[in-house]
């Protein structure tokens, strides 16, 4: 039978930084992530949040301990990281470029996932030219239109405003329930992991690594779960200790 | 506005040369001028040694700030790239370069003398090495500041190696590329002149110090308003290329409409 986790386990990690000082970010860190489920990974500044995404992401080493994702996952970075130099259509089709598609068929990709982002008409405009949030929809498209199996998202909506923030989050989810990939999203919104999540893994202050695992009770995600007793005591919860 | 200056010097020039105090040749009336430089150019309206010889001596002039600039060009950018993007080799190379570099650039006449000998090989030799370091400095500075970001982008979409160098660290490091070529095409000019003065028989720096020798101050002036003119007329060219070369760089990763 098929695994239904992807696992991460006894992770250990050191930083050794330029003044000599060796920082321990964790030292025995496990977590499953539900395959086409959302796992959110909450924690305070500093916890090592990033470091964990980027090891998962194969961006950085790693001690010890196995990793059981696969080593081609797309990744949605915090700020943007479009490539200033193309425009809008071109960084969409730079992925799909690299796998060799041929340019009809990278064509009606294209339309289709800057449609998904709600950003068609902008296929010929450069990043400088978009807000923040535009930049961080055509990230996401042209990281999606890779199919990755896993998607891992490093607080990609923390510098949008909160409007923009909540309608980013609707997105992602409308977008999940179609393509249905495995989403992994560090944040340090706890609401943000509420509404998004099936499973949410709280971490600590490095190096304790993970404290606590949370399976989020409702079946259906939406943003009117918001307003529920529910969701406002597990906020709480989640925000007293 | 810009015009204002300019203007106001050719009136100063008119005035201080419109009696018979300033003598010809410490400074020539803007009308003589105009008709020297007219004939340095055209020639046809006397019989003097420079009489149209403007152009063959800017080919020759021109010909070798290209070789100069060309070899700088070529060596700067790949040194650049190569020790920018390696750690290794920078501490290895960087520390002999910049002592060289400490040196400026007219100290190495003497020595291109004696290894070159006066004229073309030692122009050469002043200009490659003048234009090189802009180049060198400014695309490893570039190189090695490409945003990490960008590389794990690249790399996290399907690019390596080549493919990561020319799609991301080339085009992230092209506007400080250009940024030394352009200094370095300045420099070319300027150390074109020095090699020149010191012994060729052809060139525009070559008629400079024949004019300057035999008294004709028109003809030296004329020789630096055609190196102005060329050197601004090269710094269009040499952008115009690269934004042809940016553009055709970029339109390789897109899809066209
Ligand atoms: N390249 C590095 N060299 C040395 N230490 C590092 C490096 N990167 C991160 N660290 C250290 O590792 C720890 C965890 O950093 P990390 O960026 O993973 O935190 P984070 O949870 O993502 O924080 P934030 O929410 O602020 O983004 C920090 O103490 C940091 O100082
Ligand atoms: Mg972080």
């Amino acid at each position: 039978m098929e695994d239904k986790m992807y696992r991460v386990e006894h992770l250990k990690k050191t930083f050794q930084s330029a003044n000599g000082n060796r920082v321990q970010v964790f030292h025995d860190l496990s977590m499953d992530i539900q395959k086409g489920k959302i796992t959110a990974v909450l924690g305070p500044s500093g916890c090592g949040k990033s470091t964990l995404l980027n090891i998962l992401a194969r961006f950085e080493s790693y001690e010890s301990g196995t990793i059981s994702i696969p080593n081609n996952v797309g990744v949605v970075f915090q700020s943007p990281a479009l490539f200033p130099w193309l425009t809008v259509e071109q960084n969409v089709a730079y992925g799909l470029k690299r796998r060799g598609i041929r340019k009809k068929e990278r064509k009606d990709q294209i339309v289709k996932y800057l449609q998904l982002v709600q950003l068609e008409e902008y296929a010929a405009y450069y990043p400088s030219e978009l807000s923040g949030g535009m930049q961080q929809r055509v990230a996401l498209a042209r990281t999606l239109i890779l199919h990755p199996e896993v998607l891992l998202m490093d607080e990609p909506f923390s510098a949008l405003d909160p409007k923009l923030r909540v309608q980013m989050q609707q997105l992602t989810l409308e977008l999940w329930k179609e393509l249905g990939q495995t989403i992994l999203i560090v944040t340090h919104d706890v609401e943000e992991a509420l509404i998004l999540a099936d499973t949410i893994y709280v971490m600590e202050e490095c190096p304790e690594g993970i404290r606590k695992k949370i399976e989020v009770p409702w079946q259906e995600k939406c943003d009117l779960i918001r307003n529920t007793k529910e969701f406002f005591e597990l906020k709480n919860s989640l925000l007293n200790n | 506005m810009g015009l204002l200056l300019p203007v106001a010097v050719l009136i100063i020039w008119f005035v201080v040369t419109s009696d018979e105090s300033m003598p010809n040749y410490v400074l020539p009336s803007p009308k003589e001028f105009a008709i020297v430089f007219w004939n340095f150019i055209f020639g046809g309206a006397d019989a003097s040694p420079y009489s149209g010889k403007m152009l063959e001596n800017l080919q020759v002039s021109a010909l070798r700030v290209a070789k100069g600039f060309a070899f700088a060009g070529i060596v700067g950018i790949i040194g650049g790239f190569l020790t920018g993007r390696v750690p290794l080799l920078r501490k290895i190379v960087d520390p002999t370069v910049q002592a060289l570099r400490s040196v400026p650039g007219i100290g190495y006449l003497p020595l291109g003398m004696v290894w070159f000998g006066v004229g073309e090989e030692n122009t050469l030799f002043l200009i490659s090495l003048a234009a090189f370091f802009p180049v060198y400095l400014n695309t490893q500075e570039g190189a090695a500041r490409v945003p990490e970001l960008y590389l794990r982008a690249g790399r996290m979409l399907g690019a390596e190696r080549l493919t990561l160098f020319f799609t991301v660290i080339f085009p992230a490091t092209f506007h400080n590329v250009v940024v030394g070529l352009r200094l370095a095409l300045g420099i070319s000019w300027a150390y074109l002149v020095l090699g020149e003065m010191t012994g060729v028989t052809k060139g525009i720096g070559a008629i400079m110090m024949d004019g300057r020798m035999l008294g004709h101050v028109d003809i030296v002036i004329a020789c630096m308003v055609v190196i102005a003119v060329t050197g601004k007329l090269c710094d269009w060219i040499l952008m115009a290329v690269c934004q042809v070369f940016a553009k055709r760089l970029m339109e390789e990763n897109s899809d066209g409409r």
